[in-house]
């Protein structure tokens, strides 16, 4: 074997390059974060043949200091980051500080620079580190020709010109989409394929993903202390075939996770069947020092501190937006009627559902007038079925609601809100989020070797990974103790025989997956301990009743009752109040009343 | 312009019969009306929420002009109701509005054009068709329907399957946790066709079919099923879905059976669930030779214990269940004796009737 040496910088560049340089679209991105990184307000971009001839891109930035010019095309070269506390910190796209030294170790690549404030430009270029006197009026200029012309071998793993100009068309507006106030403009073999004006994120938003996206989509907006999820979503009647449509930004950074893609398909989960995919644009913003960007040289991926906590915020706030149908319409373009009423979403329940189910049906209405009146799940968990009409609260409101501190029960509205009647006024209360809480109080049980385990009829039966696979072997006991029943059903499938009867309602195979991927990093004999909070969150944020699920009134006041008997039920696991109470008083004062 | 003159309860039975589907609360105004429209002789009520549609048909119905038209359904029918019974009304329609008059009454609606009214087509083509009695079909239903699942995400579930085969018709529902399967015999051959009907297509028919021995006549065609039974004609959407294979899941020669009867077990059951846990209604089962206990307790530490004697003479079991399935079970069958089908604590239990194998129910334990 020979001698261990030091590989040359060309060689190491190149190397790197494999990684950040891919093709010429990845090209393009670093150069995009580059000049963004620079403050820039107007970028353009000039491609031949794909980008695999000529990428020029010209910024009206910052510029770069002569002194500093020289350096950039070295590797761990960056103005962006000084110390560790700095990267943990990061607020600009680039800080690795390799970017341009792959970049140009694989393609010819000059830079012109003038740094704001002087009066010259100067010239590197990748055989010449010495920065030349050059003409620029300012900002920068990078021009990379001839891609992969030293490594033929990767240069065959190029695609035709049109592929490549395509990745780098998609590349572009992923960029382009999360900096609406900058301006933008693309072109190809001289021909300007796109031009943006800087702008809002709506306008931007209709720019990239066109006007029917817009006018299918809803505006997501929903903070939650540091977090803030804000952008476009669609409603399900835009569903498209492909993922194409598809763009998520971590504080301001395009990024493909897992964590994410989850908690987007659970939202749309029960509303989208099949192969439908959701198109959407939306923005997470976040304390930077919360997520890890620099899993990966291309950045795409991101490492959350508080994975679940993500999760549950996206997918709630997400939930939430698609649920209910007034709230921020993006475009009041009238829709024709037959679509708006395919929305299951349109209807508003009085709660007096099912009279015939229960007049025919009903096991209940034999019951005798019950000492208490029946909890959320009694009556939920196998449809309304359970109530007779009337047999435990009656349908009128109540003369009195003393002894009830949330009232009675009204309405529910749009399926996400249930509208309540008290002494002080009208109580919004949203149900999954208040329900999630009682649950997770009642489900504490449960971890500790839990009573009333359903037996399934049908066993859910799912494809599993081998990870989940393992897990479930592993924890057998653990998730028997919990009362379910998880046996192998073949080489990739898992099938589970009962459930905690608390959980019947929920989507079995959903609930389970979460499960798995809570217990798959802890070894067996620690995991209630160590998880013990994420899993009550897990199973009660799976069992609870989802947005869009009817309620009757019995049921909406079963849901009220159970509320006041849990401790801590204004808050939701994450925080948030699960009620709000608006009294006369306010509610007068929207009416300009008394005064 | 005259339209019709008739009775009120002409009038009024038939729209019943058709504005139990109409939505409360649509998006689409017109969807809360009623279609009505005479033809030579035939007044014809419709109604739909676009997955189900109804329409009566009464022939020979009063006087006046031929018309088609729409108003709201529910003010027809509480106006309607309001008054005396056999007074008789008039409709009237001038300039878009449709007047109902009755002695010094007058109430003028607001009409929507019938061409506007959005119908089902039924669809054209080979259909399977069958008949039955209505009795029959009703009973059938009953006996099943409680078991369907609602607002389930397997929307495969929230309905009941229909298999005719032969001279045979069998309606199966679950929800995953229990089953109920009953079988009746139709009246003509047909090819063995599966279909899923929609929850709410069920509780219509349930609420619509009368204990008579009239037939009720069921067409299937491709994604929709029609139902003519007396005046009305009832045509539903399917549920596109693959319904799970009932068979397997239905448990054969389990070795412990109890024979009860079924009153004096139903009230058992009933004063236990009083104090069941009411998360889950958890009550447990006692048995031994000769005597069934039930026992329940809920979270405040209450108790409830009772007994009946029953024929049984194998080995001691104790099994949880949900009481509400055992209730639905025993309150949908009408005999006067049940027989229960056990085997171990954890494993199904199977519910029949004695002398009687076209009905079965199946309902999973409960670890209590
Ligand atoms: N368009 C630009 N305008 C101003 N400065 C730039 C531009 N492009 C690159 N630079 C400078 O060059 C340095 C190196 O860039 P790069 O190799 O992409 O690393 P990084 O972006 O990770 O810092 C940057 O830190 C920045 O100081
Ligand atoms: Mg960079
Ligand atoms: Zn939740």
């Amino acid at each position: 074997m020979p001698a261990i040496r030091k590989l040359p910088e060309v060689l190491i560049n190149q190397i790197a390059a494999g990684e950040v340089v891919e093709r010429p679209a990845s090209v393009l991105k670093e150069l995009l974060e580059n000049s963004l990184d620079a403050d820039s307000r107007a970028i353009e971009v000039h491609l031949t043949q794909g980008g695999i001839k000529q990428l020029r891109i010209t910024d009206d930035g910052c510029g770069i200091a002569k002194e500093d010019l020289a350096l950039a095309l070295e590797r761990h070269a960056t103005s962006k980051i000084a110390s560790l506390e700095d990267l943990e910190a990061v607020g600009t796209m680039g800080f690795r500080g390799e970017a341009l030294a792959a970049i140009s170790s694989v393609a010819r690549t000059r830079i012109i620079s003038r740094a704001r404030g002087t009066s010259h430009a100067w010239r590197v270029s990748e055989r010449e580190h010495e920065p030349m006197p050059a003409a620029l009026n300012g900002g920068t200029v990078v021009e990379v020709d001839d891609l992969y012309y030293n490594t033929p071998a990767r240069r065959k793993f190029l695609k035709s010109d049109a592929t490549e100009y395509g990745h780098c068309d998609d590349a572009f507006r992923r960029v382009a989409l999360a900096r609406p106030d900058v301006g933008f403009q693309l072109s190809h073999n001289g021909r300007v394929t796109l031009r943006l004006a800087p702008g809002d994120a709506e306008r931007r938003a209709r720019e990239i993903l066109g006007d029917d996206f817009m006018a299918q989509a809803r505006m997501v907006d929903v903070a939650s202390g540091a977090l803030r999820l804000f952008g476009f979503a669609s409603l399900p009647a835009y569903a498209r075939s492909n993922r194409d449509a598809q763009y998520f930004y971590v504080n301001g950074r395009y990024v493909r996770d897992k964590i994410i893609q989850h908690a987007l398909r659970e939202a749309y989960a029960d509303i989208l069947h099949g192969n439908r995919h959701p198109a959407y644009a939306l923005f997470l913003e976040l304390d930077p020092a919360g997520v890890d960007v620099n899993v990966h040289p291309a950045k795409t991926e991101v490492r959350f501190r508080e994975g679940r906590a993500i999760h549950q915020f996206v997918f709630h706030a997400l939930t939430r937006t698609l649920a209910s149908p007034v709230q921020a319409a993006v475009h009041a373009i009238a829709e024709n009627e037959y679509s708006a009423q395919a929305s299951p979403t349109e209807q508003v329940h009085l709660g007096v559902e099912e009279p015939v189910l229960a007049r025919y049906f009903s096991a209940a209405q034999f019951a005798p007038a019950a000492t208490r009146a029946p909890s959320f799940e009694a009556l939920t968990a196998f449809g309304s079925r359970n109530v007779a009409s009337g047999a435990f609260m009656p349908n009128a409101l109540p003369q009195t609601t003393q002894g009830a501190p949330l009232g009675y029960a009204i309405a529910q509205l749009h399926g996400v809100f249930v509208l309540a009647q008290n002494e002080t006024g009208l109580v919004l209360v949203d149900m999954h989020a208040a329900h999630e809480r009682i649950l997770y109080e009642q489900l504490k049980h449960v971890l500790e070797g839990t009573p009333g385990v359903q037996r399934l009829l049908i066993p859910a039966v799912f494809n599993a990974s081998k990870i989940e696979m393992a897990t479930a072997e592993d924890h057998a006991d653990t998730l028997q103790r919990m009362g379910f029943d998880v046996a192998p059903a073949g080489p990739n499938e898992l099938a589970v025989r009962s459930v905690p009867a608390l959980l019947a309602r929920a989507s079995v195979t959903d609930l389970l997956r979460a499960l798995l991927a809570e217990l798959r990093d802890f070894p067996a004999t620690e995991v209630i301990a160590a998880r013990r909070n994420e899993l009550l969150g897990t199973m009660a944020c799976h069992g609870a009743v989802r947005a869009n699920r009817q309620l009757t009134l019995p049921e909406m006041n079963a849901l009220l009752r159970d509320m006041e008997a849990t401790e801590r039920a204004d808050q939701c696991n994450h925080g948030r109040p699960t009620w709000v109470q608006l009294s006369m008083n306010e509610l007068d004062k929207l009416f300009m009343r008394g005064q | 312009m005259l339209l019709l003159t008739t009775s009120r309860d002409e009038l009024l039975a038939p729209l019943q019969s058709v504005s139990g589907i109409v939505e409360k609360r649509h998006t689409l105004p017109i969807l809360s009306n009623v279609l009505i429209e005479k033809r030579g002789g035939a007044l014809t009520l419709l109604a739909t929420d676009i997955e189900i549609q109804i329409r009566t048909t009464t022939e020979g119905a009063g006087t006046g002009e031929e018309i088609a038209i729409t108003v709201a359904a529910r003010k027809l029918q509480d106006i309607l109701r309001a008054m005396p019974e056999g007074t008789e009304v008039s409709l009237v329609l001038d300039d878009k509005r449709l007047t109902l008059k009755a002695g010094k009454s007058r109430f003028a609606l607001q009409t929507l054009p019938a061409g506007d009214y959005p119908r089902m087509q039924f669809n054209e083509g080979a259909a399977v068709e069958f008949s039955l009695s209505q009795k029959a079909f009703k009973k059938q239903l009953t006996q099943v329907a409680y078991a369907m699942a609602a607002q389930d995400v397997r929307y495969y579930l929230n309905g009941l399957l229909m298999v005719a085969d032969g001279s045979e018709l069998r309606m199966v529902a679950t929800d995953g946790h229990r089953l109920a399967l009953a079988t009746t015999e139709l009246q003509g051959d047909a090819p063995h066709t599966e279909v899923i009907l929609p929850r709410k297509t069920v509780l219509e028919l349930a609420r619509q079919l009368s204990d008579s021995d009239d037939p009720v006549s069921i067409t299937l065609i491709g994604n929709q099923a029609r139902f003519q039974f007396g005046p009305i004609e009832l045509i539903t959407k399917l549920i596109d879905g693959k319904f799970p294979d009932y068979d397997r899941v239905i448990p054969q020669g389990n070795p412990k059976l109890v024979k009860a009867h079924r009153q004096a077990l139903l009230q058992a059951l009933q004063r236990a669930a009083i104090l069941t846990n009411e998360k889950f209604r958890g009550l447990r089962v006692l048995l031994e030779a000769g005597s069934l206990k039930v026992l329940s307790s809920n979270a405040e530490q209450e108790e409830a214990q009772d007994e009946l004697e029953v024929d049984y003479s194998g080995d001691s079991l104790e099994i949880g269940f949900n009481v509400s399935y055992l209730l639905d079970v025993l309150n949908n069958v009408g005999t006067e004796e049940v027989e229960i089908h056990l085997n171990e604590p954890m494993s199904s239990a199977l519910f029949t009737l004695p002398g009687n194998s076209n009905f079965k129910a199946v309902v999973m334990p409960m670890r209590i």
